[in-house]
């Protein structure tokens, strides 16, 4: 790679050229009365307008972000309004879609504009201007390869390698500018490699200088990644997909998606964020290659079994072709590519919360384990009821491009309109339950008021009630079944709790295992559980292992991790997995990870992140910012600067369990 | 037959071939004097208190009524941040067996096998015989000190499929002043697993000045010889942090 770019990159000399745009749109489309499609369409207009081209020094990919913020296209008050009428979801604007780029490279935008709308045609003709602008600037530079590949591209078909890549970055671009968000890259390696392989057949590039041009590539997803929007930074769902099989269960995995491994673990940038779709039939070498990029501590890649996965999808109601060909959202969520406008994010169920409801109002009166836990499933049909009903009515921002690049319209929907619920805390409420199991039903060595007594005032007068629970109860992770069988019980309760729903778009539900961001939000909406945690203690990510809980090691985690029946509940959501840096120290620590994922696959796990942490680092960091930038860490779906974090999220990564030698 | 250990860590990856668990036997006859695994030199079970998370609110200062706490005069059952516990745990034979088969049992045929660790593991030589016996089908390794009686040396090496022993200091005097034993019969159990026909290895832990002058690496390299494995493994330099844990002080 280019170090000089590289370096100016990583310390931000590109935003010299961006400014912020102090427009006042949203009156003025107010004041007209433009529909909301004529506001997205004609924002996009002057944005493009505005952009300036501007090629940094040793670039070989280019587009760059010059006009920082994206102006509100709707007033306060007509907001307002809109959101009274119709539920919006997050921003309101279209994100987690994985378009059909590949169509658009192969067949140029010209082409693509005859079978677009109006407003389409609008967007594809200030793509057009605003790529001209680069090509008019790479003349004055004197860059005869960019004057070659803007002259054909993005008008005309992709002839290579390289425009395919550039053409990629010029749509990918224009999403984000049309104010989409959460766009992912989808499957990459399968529908770029055949470009790559005319390249190298023909002798123009060699596996090292295709290597090189792709972690320029690679760096251009970090260029203007800060201005996109998240919880955090980091979180901007720029998520690739590698390997995994086609519709007939070949295998795809190719030369491109080695050398994506590669290019991430070079460039050790966060993004793109790198999946990988594996199954029994993986070879272990590839799982080992794939530990080396584990060793960058990016936290990728990240693995989904499509052993698993797949045939679930199918279950689902989606189409075989379809199921084959998914791919993963902003964090890990399955969607399908070219057709799929799930929301696989729409809303969060909090099983600790349910336990919690019915301690309460059920412990008393249960008088077997059964009993109370009927109650809890209660509880958890209540909280997916409330959920779901009060979805009704969804509406979104149309975004004209988006719908150029996808193979379905996208203003209603898509082929597929499913939404997703993630489901937080399930090793707070496995553990809650395994001690009331044990404690207050079978030992009954625990009392009924004094348990709820104790949580309501946060354990403060009864440390060894407090240390019986969180330090001495049996815990979901051990290999314990006693304790693994109840969250195999609470995944299909959610499971149950959704099946039969039919939601405002025609689609149905989907239980997953991921948390997001609510492992921090809704372990602030209880007080303490029964389980040991104290009140305010957030939860473990996604599907994991309580924060404090005493674990044997991995390979118990792995083995209680993968009971559960996912086959009901395909939403996504890895176990997470902590590892100290040292395993990786040599070959050998990195061939045992690779051995222990490949056997997690092989048991039915369904998802799985890694994260390579050194708690010293961390919390040197917290004290030292300045001389940890680099540092990385992994999230709950995707990896950010330690240092760009919110504290709250760094005490989180700094807590969970870590696997050492 | 009772045995006395300190820890079981799945997923080790530096104690043989595979991912292996090892099994750390308590007690030692040896006092190296930058042992990093102090927990492991007594034979019986000790109190270890993490202090990073202490809040000095005293709790466990309160006179109890468990019996597992009266040996130690704290109670261990109350501490908020579990900064106390009691580490070494008595097991019966069959039982850690059975323990120890299950969580092989969840890698399969990627399952490595078991590692005999500590302490010494030799020094509870019948708990380690019986151990050995229930775990027969599984690929074996111990690491050990190698100071034992050569019958007991002989006997396990034979029922094992590899051995990792330690061989730190060559000359007697120096290995006594350090270590607390002569390395005479260390030394003559080396020459029998030489002969024995047993893959090993033989780690020598670089302590700055003691033992990685170069003085002592010529003299071990001569006792070694070329045709065994040899590793030096770096000095852990955060060796002392449990000293202060189990109330023992650190001398290097």
């Amino acid at each position: 790679m280019n170090k000089e770019l590289y370096n100016n990159i990583l310390n931000k000399k590109h935003h010299q050229y961006r400014h912020n745009v102090e427009w006042t749109l949203a009156q003025e489309y107010a004041e007209n009365g433009l529909s909301p499609i004529e506001r997205m369409s004609d924002r996009f207009e002057r944005l493009c307008n505005e952009e300036k081209a501007i090629i940094l020094d040793g670039e070989q990919i280019v587009f760059l972000r010059t006009v920082s913020n994206i102006p509100a296209i709707f007033t306060d008050s007509e907001w307002e309004d809109i959101s009274s009428k119709y539920y919006i979801h997050e921003l309101g604007f279209i994100s987690n879609l994985s378009p059909n780029y590949y169509d658009t490279i192969a067949k140029g935008l010209i082409k693509k504009r005859e079978t677009a709308d109006n407003y389409g045609k609008r967007a594809i003709d200030n793509i057009i201007k605003l790529s001209d602008k680069y090509l008019e600037e790479a003349k004055k530079q004197g860059r005869e390869d960019l004057v070659e590949i803007l002259s054909q591209v993005p008008r005309y078909p992709a002839r290579n390698f390289r425009e395919a890549l550039q053409f990629f970055r010029i749509l990918h671009y224009s999403l984000w500018l049309e104010g989409n968000y959460h766009n992912t890259i989808g499957r990459f390696d399968r529908y770029m490699y055949k470009y790559l392989k005319k390249d190298m057949e023909k002798g123009i590039y060699t596996e090292e200088t295709a290597l090189e041009l792709l972690e320029d590539f690679f760096l251009s997803f970090n260029k203007d990644s800060d201005i996109y929007v998240g919880v955090q930074q980091g979180d901007n769902g720029q998520s690739m997909m590698l390997g995994g099989c086609d519709e007939d269960g070949k295998d795809v995995f190719n030369l491109l998606s080695e050398l994506c491994l590669k290019a991430s673990c070079n460039n050790k940038m966060i993004d793109p964020k790198i999946n990988l779709r594996v199954s029994k039939n993986t070879p272990v070498e590839r799982y080992i290659e794939a530990t080396k990029l584990t060793k960058a501590g990016l936290g990728f890649p990240q693995y989904s079994n499509d052993d698993v996965v797949i045939p679930a999808l199918e279950k689902l109601g989606y189409e075989h072709n379809d199921a084959a060909n998914y791919t993963v959202a902003a964090c890990w969520e399955f969607i399908i590519p070219n057709v799929g406008a799930d929301i696989a994010n729409i809303g969060a169920m909090s099983y600790p919360k349910a336990v919690n409801i019915a301690l309460h109002n059920s412990l008393e009166k249960s008088k077997t384990y059964d009993e109370f836990f009927d109650f809890v499933k209660i509880e958890i049909e209540k909280e997916c009821n409330d959920i779901c009903n009060a979805i009704k009515n969804i509406w979104f921002v149309p975004s004209p491009f988006m719908n150029v690049l996808m193979d379905c319209a996208t203003y209603n929907g898509g082929k597929y309109n499913n939404f997703g619920i993630h489901g937080t805390g399930i090793a707070t409420a496995t553990d809650s339950l395994a001690a009331i199991k044990k404690y207050v039903f079978e030992e009954k060595s625990i009392d009924k008021t004094e348990l709820i007594n104790a949580i309501d005032v946060n354990f403060e007068n009864t440390p060894e009630l407090l240390h019986r629970l969180r330090y001495e109860s049996p815990k979901l992770g051990n290999n314990d079944d006693f304790v693994d069988s109840i969250a195999t019980e609470l995944l299909d309760a959610f499971a149950n709790a959704l099946k039969g729903k039919i939601n405002c778009r025609g689609g149905i539900y989907r239980a997953g295992t991921g948390s997001a961001m609510y492992y921090l939000w809704h372990a602030n909406e209880i007080g303490a559980s029964p389980d040991g945690r104290r009140a305010k203690e957030p939860f473990g990510t996604n599907f994991s292992v309580s924060l404090f809980a005493n674990v044997k090691g991995p390979v118990s985690v792995i083995a209680s991790m993968t009971k559960q029946h996912f086959e009901n509940a395909m939403n996504g959501g890895p176990l997470t997995l902590e590892f100290h840096q040292s395993i990786f120290a040599d070959d050998d620590g990195i061939e045992k990870v690779g051995i222990l994922v490949k056997n997690f696959i092989d048991r039915g796990g369904h998802q799985l992140q890694l994260n390579t942490v050194n708690l010293d680092k961390m919390i040197d960091a917290q004290k030292h910012p300045e001389n940890y930038r680099q540092l990385v860490v992994r999230i709950w779906g995707w990896s950010a600067y330690f240092v760009e974090l919110d504290k709250e999220y760094q005490d989180h990564v700094i807590a969970r369990q870590a696997y050492t030698v | 037959m009772i045995g006395t250990i300190f820890d079981i860590k799945e997923m080790a990856v530096h104690d043989g071939p595979g991912i292996r668990t090892t099994i750390f036997f308590k007690g030692c006859p040896l006092r190296c004097k930058w042992c990093h695994n102090p927990e492991g030199l007594s034979f019986d079970p000790q109190l270890m208190y993490k202090d990073a998370k202490c809040i000095d609110c005293k709790r466990c200062q309160n006179i109890c009524e468990h019996e597992d706490c009266k040996p130690f005069q704290r109670c261990i059952h109350i501490c908020p941040e579990n900064c106390l516990e009691i580490v070494g745990r008595t097991v019966e034979t069959k039982e850690l067996a059975n323990e120890l088969k299950q969580s092989a049992g969840v890698l399969g045929e990627s399952f490595g096998g078991f590692t005999f660790s500590g302490g010494e593991p030799l020094a509870q030589s019948q708990f380690l015989f019986e151990l050995i016996d229930e775990l027969k089908n599984y690929h074996l390794c111990i690491e050990t000190s190698g100071y034992a009686d050569e019958k007991i040396f002989l006997s396990v090496i034979e029922k094992l499929d590899f051995i990792i022993m330690d061989l730190k200091i060559a000359d007697s005097r120096i290995h006594k002043q350090y270590t607390g034993v002569d390395n005479e019969l260390i030394l003559h159990n080396f020459e029998l697993l030489k002969k024995s026909n047993k893959p090993y290895l033989i780690r020598t832990p670089l302590i700055p000045n003691i033992t990685d002058t170069k003085e002592n690496l010529n003299s071990l390299y001569n006792i070694i010889d070329d045709n065994s494995k040899w590793e030096k493994l770096p000095y852990n330099s955060l060796a002392g942090a449990k000293y202060k844990f189990l109330g023992m002080k650190y001398n290097i």
